[in-house]
């Protein structure tokens, strides 16, 4: 017990409170080491930085798009993963490459797609549709991050719906089909209510991995957030301020609106969930 | 089960002994020879020169020996981190553009006392040594520099009629024009006049040429003035209105140099480090350089120097002088400048190897003279993100330049405001 408290209070209690206490403080630790109690003005900075709401608004507008989405890719991979398909194991694998693969690279390896005489733009070209300038347009930026993204991420759920679809009994189909339900009734009224916890966790866990989007758009931008702050993300810009101006009490001040932020969400889900359940 | 988990455990274990024994018995060194560190930034074409120089180095001086530590990437990011952890770099590069916020009390080793009358200062262009000073301290000694010079493709002039590189701003905007073309006639362009690189690193001079600034007397950013925006408006044009521009993202590159190099643009204004990256990469490429061309009859051009600082938490002060003072001496920057990419910041290295530079460098060395070094303040970092930003918007035309830089200029002097 007292090691497990010790290192959780290490680990993780620790840098808590120090993040907390670190948001009322202008701090100066290159070369001499200063600091100076700042009040609620680090607070009401954050109220008056337009960047810090540019980065709010693209990452909840990407948190809305990339969780949708990839929790109704995954369950719709688990689900035919789950029917008796041949050479599922191979499916299996091919299907859960992505999440393998570290996140960086899978970045590196999209520039090269995203490029403006890239695969996707050429593919694109090849259908007819519209090609777009992938990394240097502001507009579409984010959306090359989001489909990245959703790509990369949905396999890691579509695992965990798949084992919790080979935890429904099979007597339950068996049941309903003898009752005459068809296929759509079979997911409706066992596969999708028996999933709702599951559902819970991955969209929970889907929340919280997408509000802390950082190393894509690192990467996308080289760091800036850009062009003109569109893949600018909330976690982007603690690392800007923290590493790039060294200004930690200002950091961890949007830090702290950022658990927040992720905070309320995840208290709203579990009302909302708790609330059908009833 | 659990003999393999104890096997695994003694395995780890005499593996991580043996690992660190290792490497404390490689930092045991010789009695009397002391190990310093030099961290920089380097492509492997000058990480060999510079640890050439660095054998030199030790041959002269038997009793240090030198540790170089290259760092890969965001290198001022890793830098100011080691500096707060105590374990930088005796010695290490720093640019002019992030002196401002290092040159902190506690950071830099002033060098005003290390500096004997033999080391002439003097010799030193006094525009690059200015960059690492602040109030009669030295905080540094610019082991170099490189400014920006006209690229433009012999073939490409030729095939329009053009044999001689533009002299003037409306000329070049003209020969962009020329330059423009689509080959195939599928309504794409295949080579376009000019690359474009909308980051303010480049532009400072062009915001300089009608009178414009970066900051007023007060230290408010002043990008939105008139005078900064007929600049800029150039670069607007010559995108906007005559599409005879094109930025790296447009044609699939990454850089300037690799459009250039890619032949997707006839002129490019960039710097001597082009040179080595396209005989390597591109050696068919027929090219030449020249002056950036004036701007309101007004010469231009941005110079970036970098310096050797002294990390004032160094155990060996002496020691990492005698490695300054041999980089930055005569003989040190002859060694490391001779190759080409980069220019000496010392006259007496500069006329020794006037005699033997290839003609393709002569542009650089002539802007000089008249070059805006890329330096500022310690808000710098604030400025530069805000025109990137805005800046690009303009230049895609999601704003006018004008309503683009009022914005920056009000955004950036609010987070400056703010960040005191």
């Amino acid at each position: 017990m007292a090691p497990t408290i010790i290192i959780l209070g290490l680990f993780v209690l620790l840098p808590i409170l120090i993040a907390l206490v670190l948001a009322f403080y202008k701090i100066q630790i290159l070369g001499e080491f200063t600091y100076r109690f700042n009040g609620f003005k680090n607070f009401t900075r954050l109220l008056n930085d337009d960047r810090v709401w540019i980065a709010l608004r693209n990452t909840v507008e990407y948190v809305a798009i990339v969780v949708p989405i990839q929790t109704i890719i995954a369950l719709g991979l688990a689900l035919i993963l789950n029917a008796n398909l041949k050479g599922k194991n191979w499916f299996r694998i091919i299907f859960f490459m992505p999440t393998v693969t570290s996140s960086a690279v899978l970045t590196i390896i999209f520039l090269w797609m995203y490029n403006s005489n890239g695969l996707i733009n050429s593919v694109l070209a090849f259908l007819g549709l519209p090609t777009y300038n992938w990394i240097g347009d502001p507009n579409v930026a984010l959306k090359a991050i989001t489909i990245m993204n959703i790509w990369s991420t949905a396999p890691l759920f579509m695992v965990i719906y798949l084992a919790a679809l080979q935890d429904i009994p099979e007597s339950l189909y068996e049941a309903a089909a003898i009752d005459g339900a068809s296929w759509w009734d079979k997911l409706f009224y066992i596969t999708l209510p028996s999933l709702k916890s599951v559902t819970f966790f991955v969209v929970v866990m889907g929340i919280v991995g997408t509000f802390q989007l950082f190393d894509q758009s690192y990467i996308f931008s080289r760091g800036t957030g850009g062009p003109d702050n569109s893949t600018l993300t909330v976690v982007l810009l603690i690392y800007q301020y923290a590493f790039k101006s060294l200004d930690m009490g200002y950091a961890a001040a949007i830090a702290l609106i950022l658990a927040l932020a992720i905070a309320i969400t995840t208290l709203m889900q579990r009302y909302f969930f708790s609330e059908k359940a009833n | 089960m659990f003999r393999k988990v104890w096997l695994f455990l003694i395995l780890f274990l005499v593996g991580t002994i043996a690992f660190t024994g290792c490497m404390t018995a490689q930092q045991l060194a010789q009695p009397g020879v002391v190990t310093i560190t030099l961290s920089g930034w380097s492509n492997l074409n000058e990480k060999q020169l510079l640890q050439k120089v660095l054998r030199d180095f030790e041959v002269k001086h038997p009793r240090i020996k030198v540790k170089y530590d290259a760092i890969a990437d965001e290198y001022m990011d890793v830098m100011k981190t080691r500096l707060i952890g105590e374990t930088a770099a005796d010695v290490f590069y720093l640019e002019a553009f992030a002196a401002p916020e290092i040159m902190l009390p506690g950071v830099l080793e002033p060098l005003n006392s290390y500096i004997s009358e033999k080391f002439n200062l003097a010799d030193f262009y006094p525009q690059f040594l200015q960059a690492f000073q602040q109030e009669q301290i030295i905080y540094g000694l610019p082991k170099d520099y490189s400014t920006l010079a006209l690229f433009y493709n012999k073939k490409a002039f030729e095939s329009v009629g053009l044999s001689q590189p533009p002299q003037t701003w409306e000329q070049l905007r003209e020969y962009a024009k020329k330059l423009t073309v689509d080959r195939d006639r599928d309504g794409r362009v295949d080579q376009y006049g000019f690359a474009l690189v909308p980051e303010l690193a480049r532009q400072v001079f062009i915001i300089q040429a009608f009178g414009g600034k970066l900051i007023d007397t007060n230290g408010n950013v002043a990008f939105a003035e008139p005078e900064s925006l007929k600049g800029l408006q150039l670069l607007v044009d010559l995108y906007r209105l005559d599409r005879s521009a094109a930025q790296p993202s447009d044609v699939g590159t990454n850089s300037a140099g690799e459009m250039f190099g890619q032949e997707k643009v006839a002129m490019a204004i960039d710097g001597p480090w082009l040179i080595p990256y396209l005989k390597e990469t591109f050696p068919q490429l027929e090219y030449a350089t020249a002056e950036v061309p004036t701007i309101n009859q007004k010469k231009g051009t941005m110079a970036y120097t970098v310096a050797y600082v002294m990390n004032q938490k160094s155990k060996h002060k002496a020691a990492a002088w005698e490695l300054i003072s041999y980089l930055t001496g005569q003989e040190g920057m002859q060694a490391w400048t001779s190759q080409g990419s980069v220019f000496p910041t010392r006259k007496s290295v500069t006329d020794a190897l006037q005699s033997d530079r290839n003609p393709l460098y002569s542009p650089f060395t002539a802007g000089a003279e008249y070059a805006t070094i890329w330096q500022l303040n310690e808000d710098l970092p604030i400025i530069l993100n805000n025109f990137n930003n805005q800046f690009v918007s303009a230049i895609i035309g999601q704003q006018s330049l004008a309503s683009a830089m009022k914005k920056a200029q009000k955004t950036a002097n609010k987070e400056i405001a703010l960040s005191k």
